[in-house]
């Protein structure tokens, strides 16, 4: 039963991580391809929690419990934090090129945007 | 002297990028370019001074003072190795290159162009020194977003956009990849220190290391363009600005080789990099692939910084091969390729960017006969093709001869000789057909492909008549510097040690817990003019042969014009360039998936 439950979350950010990336794949709207990719990037969220997990721990704050009392991990907390500043910071950058793009080309669809190929 | 603490080239571009952001409104532009130019010059110096330092031993810096207690790495550390601090003084010398090149022009967007690209060296620096899984990391993603926003700076036009947005959506997929494996093994060993990673590891070799080593691999060689991630690159290299495809071309591309060495030299030593792992096989495999496809693509192309970005793909494949091998000698003969590729290709495409600013176009069949009165101009692209067919003095054939000499087996030694060649020959003869019909007007105007049409707004308002030498200079200087390792001695001594002392993971861990270290620098091996001549002459020979059959093949008859075929649709590869990125990322993942089977299912 416990090796199910470790092995759980491995499989549920694996089915997530593929979500976003069909989603990437078939996007036929530029604003969905970004959402996807932040998709994509909650997998490492799920990862990153299942890592971090202690059964029966409290939260990492050691103002106010005594040494010794269990915690969860809180290196993966600093991980995952940084992970949702740097991320963001992507997303928004893309978002802004999205806005850009619509400026400029008046669509918002990767397949009229393809100036370039071949 | 003394040497300077190794956490300064990254803070202080980055404190310069912070005030020229703010104050930009209030500078004046010369005011503005000349802090920029003084930061990169300060760097290059902090740099250079950082490399003299870890001549004898690697540098280690913890920050806020955290060592490590007993086993136990508490803080984030950098260790500076003669590589990194190698790497970070290229990186701060195509900058410097970069910001007198775009001294007073590179409108679009200038004021924000300065201080992404201080961010973008400060990123760099970091992620070649840095000690740390998680900090190379944060580093990468630093870098890819200075990148981002730096690729798609010209955002009056569509086509920067798509680059850009194309070149971000693969490497953010790429950086989740990267977190996935880091995640991985923290799960394994609870450690993100390289070196403490490596010593907790040996040689474990199960199912959960390949996995993380799978997932990290694969997010690197997305950002080092090896086929087949490498669909975002020429759609980023052909819209950006000039001196940011130079930084891009010259050196972003080649860290991405240059973590997955590092991680599977300090943290994965002894279970991937036995002498016939699975590992260098794999690398072996989509190093050749990355030759050929690149190559071919490369001659397919007449958009000249695309001609120039599938060259660096193919380059990169074949560096690739040199990581694959992976002896000290291959290592040595990987960066004396890396540096002089650097240079040739910073040199040309500078010497492009001199050609869009004096004839405001980048499309080979417009550019036609236009270049005949640019004498200087048509030297430098002519023998920045040369360099990159890697004949003699050029540093690409010392390079390359030590990669060919460190491989012992027959059939390795000629299979590697071959992809090198080809290599050579293809982007060789892209380049000189290139310069025969821009600079001599032989021929005809050939074919005028799609990405061909797609031009670049200049840089300056019309036509210039003049070339300033703030642009010709840079461009001189790199084409020089490409054939500094043959002609200067100390270079290759000084190359072997740093391949050495990469490649020493007992060292690397031993100076992490500030343990004692013996090291005694072995001999370096010699290259041998007379097999590096001839090679390079022949693939320049083959170059020239090629690029006159595509020049040419109206005069000839009928039956012998194959040469349109190589030059025109080139079925499948250029039907793969989709500029769609879900395309893209769809083969990033088929490469996932070949790289990780092949991990797991070869011997």
């Amino acid at each position: 039963m416990s090796q199910i439950a470790h092995i759980f979350p491995f499989l549920v950010a694996g089915w997530v991580f593929l979500c976003g990336l069909y989603g990437i794949a078939t996007s036929r709207h530029l604003v969905h391809t970004v959402i996807s990719l932040a998709v994509v990037q909650t997998s490492t969220y799920v990862l990153l929690l299942n890592i971090g997990f202690r059964t029966g721990g409290a939260a990492p704050v050691f103002a106010d419990i005594s040494p010794g009392i269990t915690t969860v991990d809180p290196i993966v907390q600093a991980l995952m934090l940084t992970d949702v500043v740097v991320e963001a910071t992507v997303m928004a950058l893309l978002l802004a090129m999205v806005v850009k793009a619509y400026e400029k080309a008046g669509t918002l669809s990767p397949d009229d945007l393809r100036l370039m190929r071949g | 002297m003394i040497t300077p603490s190794p956490a300064l080239p990254i803070a202080v571009p980055l404190v310069a990028a912070a005030f020229l952001a703010g104050l930009r409104k209030f500078l004046r532009r010369w005011l503005a370019d000349l802090i920029a130019t003084a930061t990169a010059a300060a760097n290059l110096w902090l740099c250079a001074a950082l490399l003299r330092g870890s001549w004898h031993s690697n540098i280690v810096y913890w920050f806020g003072n955290w060592f490590p207690r007993g086993r136990i790495v508490v803080g984030i550390g950098f260790e500076v190795d003669p590589v990194g601090a190698g790497l970070a003084t290229l990186a701060c010398l195509l900058t410097l290159l970069g910001f007198i090149y775009s001294w007073r022009i590179t409108d679009s967007g200038r004021d924000l162009f300065q201080p992404l690209m201080l961010i973008f060296m400060a990123a760099m620096c970091g992620f070649a020194m840095t000690a740390d899984l998680f900090n190379l990391f944060v580093f990468f993603e630093l870098m890819s977003t200075a990148a981002f926003a730096l690729c798609g700076l010209k955002t009056h036009e569509p086509a920067p956009l798509q680059g850009a947005f194309n070149f971000a959506v693969t490497n953010t997929v790429g950086a989740f990849l990267i977190l996935t494996g880091i995640a991985l093994v923290y799960a394994v060993t609870g450690a993100l220190n390289m070196a403490q990673i490596g010593f907790l590891l040996g040689s474990r070799h199960d199912l959960l290391v390949i996995a993380a080593a799978a997932f990290l691999c694969s997010g690197f060689l997305i950002k080092a363009a090896i086929a087949p991630f490498h669909f975002w690159l020429p759609d980023a290299h052909s819209v950006a600005p000039t001196p940011v495809c130079v930084l891009f071309s010259g050196l972003m591309v080649e860290l991405g080789a240059f973590a997955v060495l590092r991680m599977t030299s300090v943290m994965f030593g002894q279970s991937l990099l036995q002498p016939h792992s699975a590992f260098r096989s794999t690398l072996l495999l989509l190093g050749s692939l990355t030759v050929v496809w690149g190559g071919l693509m490369c001659f397919a192309e007449h958009h000249l910084k695309r001609v120039l970005a599938f060259s660096t793909i193919s380059h990169g494949g074949a560096m690739l091969l040199g990581v694959a091998i992976g002896t000290p000698a291959a290592i040595t003969g990987w960066l004396t390729y890396l540096f002089a590729h650097a240079m040739a290709k910073a040199g040309l495409f500078f010497t492009a960017g001199i050609l869009l600013h004096r004839l405001q176009s980048m499309s080979e069949p417009q550019l036609f006969k236009r270049g005949r009165s640019l004498r200087f101009t048509a030297a430098l692209w002519l023998l920045g093709g040369i360099a990159l067919a890697a004949l003699p003095p050029f540093g690409l054939s010392n390079g390359e001869d030590l990669i060919e000499s460190a491989t012992h087996a027959h059939a390795l030694h000629l299979w590697v000789t071959l992809m090198f060649f080809f290599t050579s020959a293809m982007t060789g003869a892209a380049v000189l057909r290139v310069g025969m019909r821009v600079f001599f007007g032989l021929g005809d105007a050939g074919p005028a492909d799609r990405a061909a049409q797609i031009d670049e707004a200049p840089d300056g308002p019309e036509e210039q008549h003049r070339i300033p030498a703030r642009m010709f200079l840079p461009a001189a200087l790199c084409i020089a510097l490409s054939a500094a390792p043959a002609c200067i001695p100390g270079f290759g001594r000084w190359f072997f040690n740093a391949a050495h002392r990469f490649l020493a993971q007992s060292l690397y861990i031993a100076r992490i817990y500030a343990q004692p270290t013996h090291y005694v620098l072995p001999s370096a091996p010699h290259s041998d003019l007379g097999s590096t001549l001839m090679h390079g002459a022949i693939a320049v020979v083959c170059a020239l042969l090629l690029a006159s059959w595509a020049v040419f093949h109206l005069a000839l008859p009928r039956g012998f014009r194959g040469a349109t075929h190589l030059e025109g649709p080139m079925f499948p590869l250029r039907k793969l360039q989709s500029g769609h990125p879900g395309d893209y990322v769809v083969w990033c993942m088929v490469g996932f998936v070949l790289l990780g089977g092949c991990l797991f299912l070869l011997p």
